[in-house]
């Protein structure tokens, strides 16, 4: 477990939610106690019907409530517990077998990965390097279906978002913003820079699963070519 | 019931109460744009107040009755007719018969010149509509392309079925919602449509209370963007990405309001000013390019209050139709 990183703020967000904030930036200790929090409030739902699904981010976790069953306070002072308790406990294991993603780095599946390279003085085999490289874990997921948003890109791949979307961004696309990189789990718009492409299918309804890449899960990229 | 589609109209989906237990994946709640009205449509067919039905958007789809059956219609009136036969009016349940064909052009003939008011229409079957359920829902999630009819607006060709076939009770085609208990009929008919605010985690709800706004071109079920007034990047940026609630009034750089709808994102990175009450929500789902709207600051007290008038208003309209209906006495002779 991160070591505790204080109370959070707990404020309503608009008349059925609360939103609870345990810092104003993305650190991955405070994301992991967002993530932690989230998901104790979901373990005590079953006994609370009145509490929406938890929805963690980098450094806050929505807490939706029905409002005509359950009071703002009250909700407040379900997440205040959930929030002590959480003290002393660990994290999830989120070490173990890192979920791998085979990439088809460049070329057509990934359009931008020259660019890439050229933006950070490097060529395309660098920035392939770099981002096979590193060991990855995923924060939250948010965006899309099945989206996940990661931590751990090199600082020195990190590449501002392009500063016009494409219209059409293929199912599978691997990506790079700002600090971030991710994987398209659909066929959408999107304004990452595109390096490679995966066949892993991050998104499935029907699974039981239906998310490949889940909160807390470590993640690494694997140049399939 | 069976009804073929002829043309799907601008955006016609399926909808039932939606994915709410999956946002932690990133996967839209959804449901109805105007659960108002989804409701007012499914209790006059008989159904539960979330049961699958058609969402319609401004210019319907249309649609023949290979076999025939009986609709409930809540929501905006688009025009619905039968061709070449009556019209269909909303907040009415209507007989259809095999052959017939229903049309919601999104023009009224009988009215020639005066606009039609709202955005979206329901059209409940008896027995709510054969889908199978993902992840806990029929309702189509655009943006994961699943769910409803492959996971895709209504086309031509398609076929929208009743069913699960036990309906809860025997279809009539007498029933007529009781429009004094319509809030939302009686909302949208304002100009400016007023919808109440909370303030959101950022700094600015007076800033959009200020102004009467107009709806942008773009406004579908993930978000109704404002124009008209530009609230600049004082108000208006970007945030570190959290969570975000149905309603939220996000305010990119850019300086023009969205209103969050059903389908949008479950996280986003925009600041957040205002949040609209829960209660005129279907409000905002009725919301069509150039409506003008203003924002009105409320507390949180009187927007719970809002909502439980509602769930009362729509308690007190669906025991009225069982009255009417006389399934209140055949439910309790079956049951007994």
């Amino acid at each position: 477990m991160p070591e505790a990183v204080g109370e959070p703020a707990i404020a309503p967000f608009g008349d059925a939610a609360l939103l609870v904030t345990f810092g104003d930036r993305a650190d991955p200790r405070v994301t992991a106690q967002a993530g932690a929090v989230a998901r104790l409030l979901e373990e005590r739902r079953s006994l609370l019907p009145a509490l929406g699904r938890a929805v963690p981010a980098h450094a806050t976790v929505l807490v939706p409530f029905d409002p005509l069953n359950l009071d703002a306070r009250a909700a407040a002072d379900l997440v205040r517990d959930a929030v002590r308790a959480m003290t002393g406990t660990s994290a999830p294991d989120a070490a173990g077998d890192a979920i791998e993603i085979p990439v088809h780095y460049g070329g057509p599946d990934g359009p931008d990965l020259e660019e890439v390279a050229e933006r950070h003085g490097m060529s395309p085999a660098d920035v392939v390097e770099l981002h096979a490289g590193a060991r990855y874990r995923v924060l939250f997921l948010g965006f899309a279906p099945g989206f996940a948003y990661l931590g751990g890109l090199p600082d020195a791949i990190a590449t501002p978002r392009r500063p016009s979307p494409r219209e059409r961004v293929p199912a599978g696309s691997v990506g790079i913003a700002g600090e971030q990189t991710g994987v398209y789990p659909l066929s959408m718009p999107g304004g990452w820079n595109l390096i490679g492409r995966t066949d892993a299918v991050l998104f499935d309804p029907q699974r039981a699963e239906p998310a490949l890449l889940r909160p807390g899960a470590p993640v690494r990229f694997v140049p399939a070519r | 019931m069976i009804l073929d589609v002829v043309d799907g109209g601008l955006l016609t989906t399926i909808q039932d109460a939606g994915r709410p237990d999956w946002t932690h994946l990133g996967v839209p709640a959804g449901g109805p744009a105007d659960p108002w009205s989804l409701a007012v449509a499914n209790l006059l067919a008989g159904n539960d107040a979330a049961d699958a039905a058609l969402e319609l958007t401004v210019v319907g789809p249309r649609l023949v009755a290979r076999e025939g059956g009986v609709i409930g219609i809540g929501g905006a009136d688009l025009g619905a007719r039968l061709v070449g036969g009556r019209r269909l009016e909303a907040g009415r349940s209507h007989r259809i018969a095999a052959g017939e064909e229903l049309a919601f052009d999104g023009v009224d003939d009988s009215r020639r010149g005066r606009p039609l008011r709202g955005a979206r229409a329901y059209v409940a079957l008896v027995g709510g509509v054969d889908v199978p359920g993902v992840l806990g829902s029929r309702s189509t999630c655009l943006a994961g392309g699943f769910g409803g009819l492959d996971g895709r607006p209504l086309r031509a060709g398609d076929q929208v079925r009743s069913g699960p076939s036990d309906a809860r009770r025997p279809a009539t085609d007498e029933l007529v919602w009781p429009m004094e208990d319509d809030a939302i009929d009686e909302g949208t008919r304002a100009a400016p449509v007023r919808l109440r605010a909370l303030p959101g985690p950022a700094a600015g709800l007076d800033s959009i209370t200020g102004a009467t706004w107009r709806v942008a071109a773009a406004a579908d079920r993930v978000g109704v963007r404002l124009e008209g007034h530009d609230l600049g990047s004082d108000i208006g940026g970007e945030a570190l990405t959290h969570g975000l609630p149905w309603g939220a009034v996000q305010v990119p750089p850019d300086g023009h309001p969205i209103i969050l709808g059903p389908d949008h994102q479950t996280t986003g990175g925009y600041r957040v000013p205002a949040v609209v009450i829960s209660a005129d929500l279907p409000l905002v789902g009725q919301l069509r390019p150039g409506d003008e709207v203003r924002l009105v600051a409320t507390d949180r007290d009187t927007a719970v209050r809002a909502l439980r008038d509602q769930r009362d208003r729509l308690a007190a309209g669906a025991a009225a139709l069982l009255e009417a209906a006389g399934w209140d006495r055949l439910a309790a002779s079956a049951g007994g």
